[in-house]
């Protein structure tokens, strides 16, 4: 166990993992989902895999509809895969209880729905819940904890300030430190740049770059803006109508062909200085 | 930033506790019958250790026989409802929930008329033929709980928005039966009737049946509690509280189940109070916070001060006749709210 | 144990045992409704009409009376000055209005109840609760319920009630009297048909009494028959229906509150009413709200009644009566003078 956890750090707690070993394996998971058992399934997903190590961004890319947030929830563990396994340092995410799960995987979605709003610090210490039991009152390590994810975040003037009345950038960091509170393995994100506008976008991509470096977090984003991808994913999957057509670094999955097929768009990609590709959308007239 | 510890809550706790002991006093001495404050003080202390046979049998017969079981009642129906009401608004993610949005009180409304019925057309010794209505009351309460259980799932999983809408549907289904049955096959059997509907708190219980009722509250409300921080996450949104660590099917029976059986007893011995279980949870919101674990049992000392002030004023505004706690719930209840609402918009 | 969880026990342990005390703190009350008053000498057990069986302290000095009719019935045997408190619409004869007051019928005060210091509560079954009666019994007060659905029922359950208040003489000749005069109202009658009549409780929604109510069956005994066959106390019928069956008389019963009597001129400018040959002929039978309340005064209604439906079984001469000089009676002769005028 990590000392660092003492001492208030949110690095990744876990089992002696080392950098090198495989800490999330997506092995062959399938699903179908079918509202009515009668009927044909609605909608199905082919046998998926990728694997990813402490401190990757893994992009699940893809247009609407094409499986890539049932990845995620089989990744979460909230599915049970139809076939096939997700390991998460061992671990078949799905079998994993409740509690032990959000130990260790963190789930950043679009805009919280707040009934009865509350202030930016209470809402970061939701994020220690997975570490409490019954009729716990927060510790002072707890508090610690939750303001250290709000300055990793870059938010700790925001921790006194009503969630209802920040901007929506500023709650999207919010939202991110919650999940970092938790003290994840793994932190998940559902397109969580949709609401964000280019600046705030960078920062976001920036600041989890970092972060996966820093705590060792391995993490996975799910996410249709091909050069955000291309700019800070180390791997990227990219799925079309629930086939996952090609998994590998952004400059291998990156051709142009396979790209306009699956975004139905005219467009052309380059190498830039970095090694990582451009996308550029041609336009239809001349 | 300063987190919610234990010592807080019971600070508070001790605070309104104080307050529910003067309210409970000052109840105690009001009544139709003057009773005066040192006559009632020497009364207590007599009590207090012990000397009951020196107490003047007048004050023995309507501070301790009539008074102070009512007002224990108002105290733990209040306390129920509150408890119940807060635990709904949870439960449903929705602010304007109440004990009743779910149809338990129809239900046991209902099960206490056709128990009305029963006795009346039935012969029965009078051991019997009293505990009647509370246990149809109950037994009502307890078939709508696991029909709009029941009605609530969807995929085999129970979703708060379908949950609401069954609640709905069978409390308006159930509230017709009640008129029809009121109509036809009633007539002036039961004029006491009316006043239950409107939440009653007259009838003198029996001590198994009181003994019941605080005994369950004490036993749910704990349950509840100890779901209370589960609670605060549930009202972020059900799948963010999943990806928190809440189990949220546990949670949702655990506090279905006890908040159903809170307003259960509650409905059975007193009728449908108003007002109370929606309002009272706003009210400790606004004074405290939204955090469940100080809400809950702040809820529960705030509902039995008001039940406690309402059925005072009931027994006491136009003495000796007697108004139904419901109307005076109702009166004091409206306004109240739409001041909590202007508070919370300006 | 860390500070923490340290503290947490001891508040869970000091709140299991504050709930502990609060579910078994109301059993010191169970101790002063058990002790039994040591004064009273003798007791009598009888079986009330709602078939709850009754300790009656004898003899029974203070009474409080939960109904109307209950009260009018103590005045009737003479004890009026044993009642100490009766209900706030207790209002006949006028002087019953100055009696302590325990509140409404359905919802009387058990604290005023109980600072009367009653040996006996009176209750009938038609007007209030089992509620009440049980809560009287909890708190060691005994209360007698009568339950009459017939006119000789109202006469039977008076002379049980003066005979378990120790008045067996006066309720002996109070019965005696008011069979006298319903056997004299019978012979008066034996050849009359009978009118049809709707006894009109309320004119919208229409209201009248079912056939099983003590009011039929004083209609029955005024050589009247209500056209209603519903078994409900208070059946809400359908104008159409009563046009349909056309009965001969309307009967009303006055009351005193304005709102609270109808309106019969306006009757029968009104749709639907105007299809009545009684509204029509304007055949109204108004008789005296004693009809309402099963007490000996109902016997005034009823031939109060019987005069005004039939007119010609009274022009003989009177068959003497011996009448008790009651308040009841001589009330009786100003209403005979009163209502005559109404009749067509």
């Amino acid at each position: 166990m990590s000392g660092m956890v003492r001492a208030g750090g949110l690095a990744a707690r876990s089992e002696p993992t080392r950098a090198s070993e495989v800490r999330l394996s997506v092995e062959q998971v399938s699903y179908a989902y079918s509202p009515n058992p009668s009927q044909a399934p609605l909608f199905t997903l082919e046998a998926t895999s990728f694997q990813a190590k402490p401190g990757e961004i893994v992009a699940i890319l893809g247009p609407n509809a094409s499986g890539k947030s049932t990845v995620l929830k089989l990744i979460a563990g909230v599915l049970a895969p139809l076939s096939g396994r997700v390991l998460l340092d061992g671990f078949a995410t799905h079998t994993l209880p409740v509690r032990a799960r959000a130990q260790r995987i963190a789930m950043v979605q679009q805009e919280s729905q707040l009934l009865f709003p509350s202030r930016a610090w209470e809402f970061v210490l939701q994020g220690r819940h997975p570490y409490s039991r019954a009729l716990h009152f927060e510790s002072d390590n707890d508090l610690i904890i939750a303001r250290n994810a709000l300055a990793q975040v870059g938010a700790e003037h925001l921790s006194d300030r009503w969630m209802d009345q920040i901007s929506g950038g500023e709650r999207q960091r919010v939202i991110l430190a919650r999940a970092l509170a938790q003290q994840p393995l793994l932190l998940l994100l559902d397109e969580p740049t949709l609401h964000l506008d280019i600046g705030a976008q960078v920062d976001l991509l920036e600041g989890l770059r970092r972060l996966a470096s820093e705590n060792r977090y391995t993490v996975v984003i799910v996410t249709h803006e091909l050069n955000l991808v291309a700019d800070y994913a180390d791997q990227v999957a990219l799925m079309q109508r629930g086939r996952c057509l090609r998994v590998g670094t952004p400059a291998a999955v990156y051709q142009r062909e396979l790209l306009e097929q699956v975004f139905q768009a005219q467009l052309s990609v380059e190498l830039g200085a970095s090694g990582r590709p451009r996308v550029t959308v041609l336009s239809q007239t001349p | 930033m300063r987190s919610l510890t234990l010592g807080r809550v019971a600070m508070r706790c001790a605070l309104l506790g104080a307050v529910l002991f003067v309210v409970i006093v000052i109840a105690l001495k009001l009544g139709a019958v003057p009773v005066s404050l040192y006559a009632l003080a020497r009364a207590l202390v007599r009590v207090a250790i012990y000397q009951t046979s020196e107490l003047p049998s007048d004050y023995r017969l309507i501070i301790f026989d009539i008074r102070l079981p009512r007002i224990l009642l108002a105290v733990f129906v209040g306390a129920s409802l509150s408890v119940a009401g807060t635990s709904f608004q949870a439960l449903l993610r929705n602010p304007l929930a109440d004990p009743y949005v779910l149809g338990v009180s129809s239900g046991a409304g209902l099960g206490a008329i056709l128990a009305q019925v029963a006795e009346s057309h039935l012969a029965l010794p009078s051991a019997v033929a009293v505990l009647l209505t509370p246990l149809g009351a109950f037994v009502g309460a307890l078939a709508t709980i696991v029909a709009v259980y029941f009605l609530g799932r969807r995929e085999g999983l129970v979703d708060s928005n379908t949950l609401l809408l069954g609640g709905v549907i069978t409390a308006s289904f159930l509230s017709a039966l009640i008129m029809f049955l009121l109509d036809t096959v009633v007539g002036r059997d039961l004029h006491g009737t009316a006043f239950w509907l409107m939440g009653d708190l007259s009838t003198t219980q029996q001590p198994i049946v009181s003994w019941i009722v605080r005994f369950g509250f004490f036993l749910a409300a704990a349950a509840i509690y100890t779901t209370a921080s589960d609670l605060n996450l549930l009202l972020a949104g059900e799948k963010e509280a999943m990806h928190l660590g809440v189990d949220v099917r546990r949670v949702r029976i655990v506090v279905y189940v006890a908040a159903s059986l809170l307003t259960g007893l509650a409905v059975s011995v007193s009728g449908a109070i108003g007002y109370v279980g929606l309002l009272v949870p706003h009210a400790m919101r606004w004074l405290f916070g939204s955090d469940h674990r100080m809400l809950i049992p702040t809820a529960a000392f705030g509902g039995a001060i008001a039940v406690v002030i309402a059925d005072t004023l009931a027994r006491t505004v136009v003495a000796p006749t007697e108004l139904p706690v419901g109307a005076i719930s109702a009166l004091a209840g409206a306004p109240f709210f739409i001041y909590l609402l202007r508070r919370r918009l300006a | 144990m860390s500070s923490a969880s340290r503290t947490r026990f001891v508040a869970v342990t000091l709140s299991a045992l504050a709930a502990l005390v609060l579910c078994g703190a109301s059993s010191l009350h169970g101790q002063s409704a058990t002790q039994a008053p040591a004064a009273a000498a003798q007791f009598r057990d009888v079986v009330d009409e709602a078939g709850r069986a009754v300790r009656i302290p004898q003899p029974v000095l203070r009474i409080v009376s939960l109904a109307p009719s209950l009260t009018e019935t103590i005045y009737a045997l003479g004890i009026q000055d044993r009642l100490a408190g009766d209900t706030d619409y207790c209002d006949y004869p006028p002087e019953a209005q100055k009696k302590p007051k325990v509140g409404g019928a359905l919802n009387p005060s058990l604290e005023e109840i109980a600072a009367l210091h009653p040996d006996l509560v009176l209750a009938t079954k038609g007007l209030n609760r089992l509620d009440t009666v049980l809560a009287l019994q909890t708190l060691n007060i005994p209360a007698y319920a009568t339950d009459p659905h017939t006119v000789d029922q109202i006469i039977s359950s008076t002379l049980r009630l003066a005979d378990i208040l120790g008045v067996p003489d006066a309720g002996a000749t109070l019965a005696a009297d008011l069979r006298h005069r319903l056997d004299d109202l019978e012979q008066r009658l034996i050849n009359v048909p009978p009118r049809r009549v709707l006894f009109v409780v309320w004119d919208e929604p229409l209201i009248s009494v079912g056939k099983d109510t003590f009011i039929a069956d004083a209609l029955r005994h005024a050589g009247a028959a209500s056209i209603v066959e519903s078994t409900q106390g208070w059946p809400q019928m359908s104008l159409e229906e009563v046009v349909r069956q056309q009965p001969d008389f309307l009967v009303f019963a006055e009351s005193h509150s304005p709102t609270g009597s109808v309106d019969l001129d306006a009757l029968a400018s009104r749709p639907g009413w105007r299809g009545l040959e009684a509204v029509r002929h304007r055949r109204f039978a108004v008789i005296s709200e004693a009809v309402n309340r099963p007490a000996p005064r109902i016997v005034s209604a009823i031939e109060d009644l019987a005069r005004q439906l039939h007119p010609e079984a009274f022009e003989q001469k009177a068959i003497p009566t011996t009448r008790l000089s009651s308040p009841v009676s001589s009330r009786d002769e100003s209403y005979f003078e009163e209502t005559c005028a109404c009749v067509l």
